[in-house]
């Protein structure tokens, strides 16, 4: 039947690409792998979009940090941030090892480095609420407290989020709905922790450094 | 579960399983996965969302057969336009076309049993009856009255209407965001066996190129009546000149996305078009490749023109420059668009069914719009025509005489196809006259009324009534016309309910069309292709036999027009994973 | 089931284009051309008002370009619905036809579609170079202006302040008045949400933007009363924002203007410098200033809204106030009664800041103190 009908696009591509994979997963990855990125692609205009706006509103302000009251606002420390990235990116670094475990069928070892993920996750998460407390601007008291903690906020959301897909996915590996072939849940989780890695990449330069 | 070894590729691959059919009430009609349902779902759903906000379409109309106002207050009258816009772009335009239409058509025209993601399909089909639900229930709190784009700081007066106005938006948008996803997805990786690119039907290239569109500009949309929302909720400063804000800001962030919106829904109606005008005049659609192409450059250039809507509105003069431009440039593949439909006509052989009459409509009422479009994308000559009903002139036209034209074709043409009836060509064909004089009667005046000095969104003009003595004449024809509309629209709904019990059997193919959903039975089985068929050319070319092998039916290679044939028995389903 | 398969459907015979394509064109041409006429050559007045005979000179710019667009627009407008009811008829199925009959199976022609992109490419490009010409003129002005003025948006109602009158004018009781035959240039804002300032016959319309002022520069050419609209939904009562605006020669306004003054002038007590507080002033300051300007005051360059006031009086950079005089109490209170306008912006004046007559002398006092 293949041979009949010539060049058949896609379904043979794809198999071929995973050779020691069933083609009935195979085809089923590579709808949902594609489905995953492009979800993520509309999650980074989300955070574009906020960002035109702070960037729009910084630019076009006579003075940054802006006058309230008569008063400038103070500049962010970016000490304290730096140290809450470097958990942020640390946790990104236990993902990928935690994922390439998994692919060797390591499982204490995936799932120390899950933990350790988590953790630094919650960590992260905790040092934004400490950041929030001391920042000294306020939400609706200026475009540039509007600005903070709207992306921050988002940001923060996200890292919950994950966080919580995180812990599902522990569960779920424990329990035995991944194989050493059949993960997607695993990789859709790591591409998604990486994602909010890099906003906070751009978010941390566009706060704390610019 | 391992495969083993190599590349056997058998019948095992995805896209030949066939799961086993849906059983119950709830599981085949309610919350079903199948795109067929899901596509009815939302046709109902935005079909009884169209009669209402149609109806707040008339109150205005109604309002202003007098200068002083004829039927309510200003305030209710801000509601009523504001609600007529909202719900139309958001509950009832974009659902119809992509919703609706899309869901139905473009699985079965690419040969696919089903969309790449169901059950997000089902969610995505649920969020909308939320969503109306959220924005209608503003009107309990007062409504919200600054039109559909309720520019801050005017809209902050909203209050507690303003808040689920936003939230209305922002939910929806998640639904618009994921059904745009869902079919890029589909129609990267589902396509049958040998359907290429260049092999797809148009109005699978205009699904993709509207997905794209949706699935990246709608999430701008939530960014921007997320922010409003968080103004109205937490008075977040971003839009308050006094705090640094700015509400040129807000207008940047919603037209970003608002822009694209409007080609999310006329490019599925081109899409409808190009499949239509070929399968009546009986010949190739001409310049295939162009009309893909342009579809793509359209979906691509519409987010560089979005601040053509803010030229009075303080841009930097500068940057006035860039989006005229731009906007002048994305008329370019539109025309080419529209004279090879033209050339499509040329040398066929016109068989006019109501589908036609619409398409053929929408040529010359859609021109005049997209002409009126030209207009306004002039720097100086918009600064004429902003806020006047010039503007409200020029979208109608292109939205109800082009995107609904579309819709109102693609209803008798795939409708035969979801039901196994053909709808009543008599009542559709004056439907089609009444709708056309009705649209071209309430809006062409709106062009010079708009010039002459009437602005939009004007609940009373006694002041224009005095510099312009034929203004109430206008204003006054113009709600007579569209009551024209309101007797096509009462017409094409008992035509609907009518041609299911009553209309003529029609066959899998009654149209002589061929793309793949005309090769299955009427309506189609729950799993659409027993077989996957294999393509192996376009499906314009009517003096060539049908370039498919491997299909469920024996098929006529040469189908003719108006060969009503009897229903073919549905073959069994072969069980899951045969 | 039958199934009459066709091998060799019949194919449609077209002679050349089609029978009457070419008497179709040739009316459509002629329609074209009637209509184009009718564009350059007739009366337009009644869609675009006071075309004839120009209000300003930007609203013939203006016309100009929508003349040449309307000439254009509606010849493709002609030649593809008349194409299409043609083809509609030519090319209908007759009930003779056999059933297998096809059209003509042409997919593409690249020399007709290389036509019909650069045909209209070229058209758009030519209409981009007029329109930027018209755009450019219409932003930057030509020449310098013989009167700034402003135009603030308030619900529901406009209000034009002129320079050097200390109280403004407004539209629910008075008209706007321009001078015919010199330069002006309009710079609007608002003081609440957005608005739109529009004179149909003048034709462009600027928003009135809080936090913004735009500009607009035209000369007015005919004497005669205009009718202005807000045109951008600002609440309950936008339809009954209007006003109306009179353009008179130079002479009758330059009277107009005085007899304003002279009112202004006579009208509420004077200025006492000597009594001004220092203290009091600085309570002033804050309540009304500081929304634009620094409050504590801050140096010239740490502008808000305005510049900072900090050394009015002392500085070195800038020795002088910005309408280039000394910065003496009197003038100071001369900017603060009449308002400014000029390059670095926008000042309201004492009518629309609500400064009484003791508030001015205060803030003079205030000013003067900071050193």
């Amino acid at each position: 039947m293949a041979t009949a009908v010539g060049t058949l696009d896609g379904h043979e591509a794809v198999a071929a690409r995973y050779h020691d994979v069933d083609p009935v997963y195979a085809e089923t990855r590579d709808l949902r792998l594609t489905g995953f990125i492009l979800f993520l692609l509309s999650d980074c205009v989300l955070f574009s979009s906020f960002i035109f706006a702070y960037v729009y509103l910084r630019t076009s302000a006579p003075a940054w940090p802006p006058f309230v009251g008569g008063h400038q606002l103070p500049w962010f420390d970016t000490s304290f941030a730096a140290f809450n990235s470097i958990v942020l990116f640390g946790s990104g670094v236990t993902m990928h090892f935690a994922l390439e475990n998994w692919k060797h069928l390591n499982k204490r070892k995936f799932n120390l480095w899950l933990i350790a993920t988590i953790i630094l996750g919650l960590g992260f998460l905790l040092g934004q609420a400490h950041e929030y407390s001391v920042v000294g601007i306020s939400w609706a008291g200026s475009t540039m407290g509007a600005s903070f903690f709207t992306l921050t906020g988002m940001h923060g959301f996200h890292v919950f989020v994950g966080v919580c897909y995180l812990t599902i996915l522990g569960i779920q590996a424990n329990r035995g709905v991944y194989t050493g072939s059949k993960y997607f849940g695993l990789t859709a989780g790591t591409l998604y922790w990486h994602f909010v890695d890099v906003v906070w990449v751009a978010l941390f330069f566009l706060f704390y450094l610019w | 579960m391992h495969a083993g070894t190599g590349t056997t590729h058998d019948a095992h691959d995805v896209h030949d399983h066939i799961h086993p059919a849906p059983e119950g009430f709830i599981r085949k009609y309610v919350f079903s996965l199948d795109h067929k349902v899901i596509g009815f779902q939302y046709f109902f759903t935005g079909v009884f969302l169209l009669l209402i906000a149609g109806s707040f379409a008339e109150l205005v109309r109604l309002q202003l057969t007098k200068p002083e106002g004829a039927i309510m207050s200003h305030n209710a009258y801000n509601e009523m336009f504001t609600m007529h816009g909202t719900a139309m772009v958001w509950m009832v335009l974009i659902p119809l076309v992509t919703g609706a239409i899309g869901n139905f058509v473009m699985p079965l025209q690419i040969g696919a049993r089903d969309v790449a993601f169901p059950w997000l399909n089902m969610a995505s089909f649920w969020i909308l009856p939320v969503a109306a639900l959220i924005l209608f229930s503003s009107m309990l709190f007062g409504g919200p009255h600054a039109g559909w784009t309720e520019y801050p700081p005017i809209s902050l007066a909203d209050g507690t209407a303003g808040a689920l106005w936003c939230m209305a938006i922002f939910v929806i948008g998640i639904s618009s965001t994921m059904t745009g996803l869902n079919f890029m997805v589909t129609v990267m990786k589902m396509r049958a066996p040998g359907m290429t690119w260049t092999r797809m039907p148009l109005f699978v290239w205009a699904t993709f190129a509207t997905a794209l569109m949706n699935m990246i500009a709608t999430v701008a949309l939530s960014a921007a009546v997320g922010a409003l929302f968080l103004a109205h909720v937490f008075n977040v400063p971003f839009f308050d000149a006094a705090r640094g804000g700015s509400p040129v800001l807000f207008e940047h962030m919603f037209w970003f996305y608002s822009h694209p919106a409007v080609y999310i829904f006329i490019i599925p109606a081109f899409g409808v078009i190009s499949e239509v005008l070929p399968t009546f005049a009986r010949k190739p659609i001409f310049g295939y490749k162009m009309i893909a192409f342009s579809s793509m450059a359209i979906s691509i250039l519409a987010f560089t023109v979005w601040a053509h809507h803010m030229f009075p509105s303080g841009l930097a003069p500068w940057l006035q420059l860039p989006f005229m431009i731009l906007t002048y440039a994305i008329g370019i593949p539109t025309g080419i668009k529209v004279f090879s439909w033209m050339a499509t006509l040329w040398g066929g052989r016109i068989h006019y069914t109501t589908a036609m009459l619409y398409a053929m409509g929408f040529l010359i009422t859609f021109t005049f719009g997209g002409i009126t479009g030209i207009f306004l994308a002039s720097v100086p000559v918009d600064l004429h025509m902003h806020g006047t009903y010039f503007v409200v002139g020029h979208f109608h036209y292109v939205v109800a005489g082009g995107a609904v034209m579309g819709f109102l074709a693609a209803i008798p043409y795939w409708y035969p196809k979801a039901t196994g009836r053909l709808m009543s060509e008599r009542i559709g064909q004056l439907s089609f006259w009444l709708f056309f004089w009705g649209l071209n009667g309430t809006f062409l005046p709106m062009h010079w009324l708009g010039l002459e000095g009437m602005p939009r969104r004007y609940a009373s003009y006694i002041d224009f009534a005095k510099a312009n003595p034929d203004a109430q004449f206008w204003n006054q024809f113009e709600t007579v016309a569209s009551f024209l509309m309101v007797a096509s629209f009462a017409l094409l709904v008992f035509n609907l309910l009518w041609s299911i019990k009553h209309g003529k059997i029609a066959g899998i193919n009654p149209w002589g069309a061929r793309t793949l959903e005309w090769t299955i039975s009427s309506p189609p089985p729950y799993y659409n292709f027993k077989k996957l068929p294999h393509v192996y050319g376009r499906p314009y070319d009517f003096d060539q036999p049908l370039p498919y092998a491997n299909t469920d039916n024996e098929l006529d290679q040469y189908p003719e027009y108006g060969k009503v044939l009897m229903p073919i028995p549905t073959p069994a389903p072969v069980g899951a994973g045969a | 089931m039958a199934q009459t398969q066709s091998p060799n459907p019949k194919v449609v015979r077209v002679k050349g284009l089609g029978r009457g394509f070419w008497p179709v064109t040739a009316l459509l041409t002629v329609l074209s051309l009637a209509c184009a006429w009718y564009f350059l050559f007739g009366s337009i007045d009644w869609i675009m008002p006071g075309a004839s005979q120009p209000v300003a000179d930007r609203a013939s710019d203006v016309d100009g370009l929508f003349k040449f667009m309307a000439v254009f627009g509606t010849a493709i407008l002609i030649y593809v619905a008349g194409y299409v009811i043609y083809f509609g008829i030519e090319f209908r199925a007759r009930p003779t036809d056999p059933p297998d009959l096809v059209g003509v199976p042409i997919h593409d022609s690249p020399k007709l579609e290389l036509w019909w992109t650069i045909l209209p490419t070229l058209l758009l490009a030519a209409l981009t170079a007029l329109s930027i010409n018209v755009w450019y003129k219409i932003q930057f002005g030509v020449g310098a202006p013989a009167l700034t003025m402003e135009v603030v948006g308030h619900q529901f109602y406009f209000e034009y302040r002129y320079p050097g009158l200390k109280t403004s004018v407004f539209s629910k009781t008075e008209p706007m008045h321009l001078p015919a035959g010199v330069p002006v240039r309009i710079l609007i804002t608002s003081a609440d949400v957005i608005h739109q300032f529009w004179v149909p016959e003048i034709r462009l319309k600027q928003a009135a933007v809080p936090g913004l002022v735009q500009n607009l520069n035209y000369t007015p050419l005919r004497p005669g009363t205009y009718d202005i609209a807000c045109s951008e939904y600002c609440g309950s009562d936008h339809s009954l924002m209007q006003g109306q605006l009179i353009i008179e020669p130079v002479a009758a306004f330059n009277k107009w203007l005085d007899n304003k003054e002279k009112a202004a002038a006579t009208a509420g007590g004077t200025v006492n410098l000597a009594n001004g507080s220092a203290a009091a002033g600085k309570a002033t300051y804050s309540q009304k200033c500081a929304a634009c300007h620094s409050d504590p005051p801050a140096p010239f360059d740490q502008k808000l809204v305005g510049p900072g006031l900090l050394h009015i009086t002392d500085d070195p950079a800038h020795p002088a106030l910005v309408t280039g005089k000394p910065p003496t109490p009197a003038n100071i209170a001369d900017i603060l009664q009449n308002g400014f306008t000029g390059p670095i912006g926008t000042m309201p004046n004492r009518q629309a800041n609500a400064l009484s007559d003791k508030d001015v002398a205060d803030l003079v006092a205030y000013l003067v103190s900071l050193k």
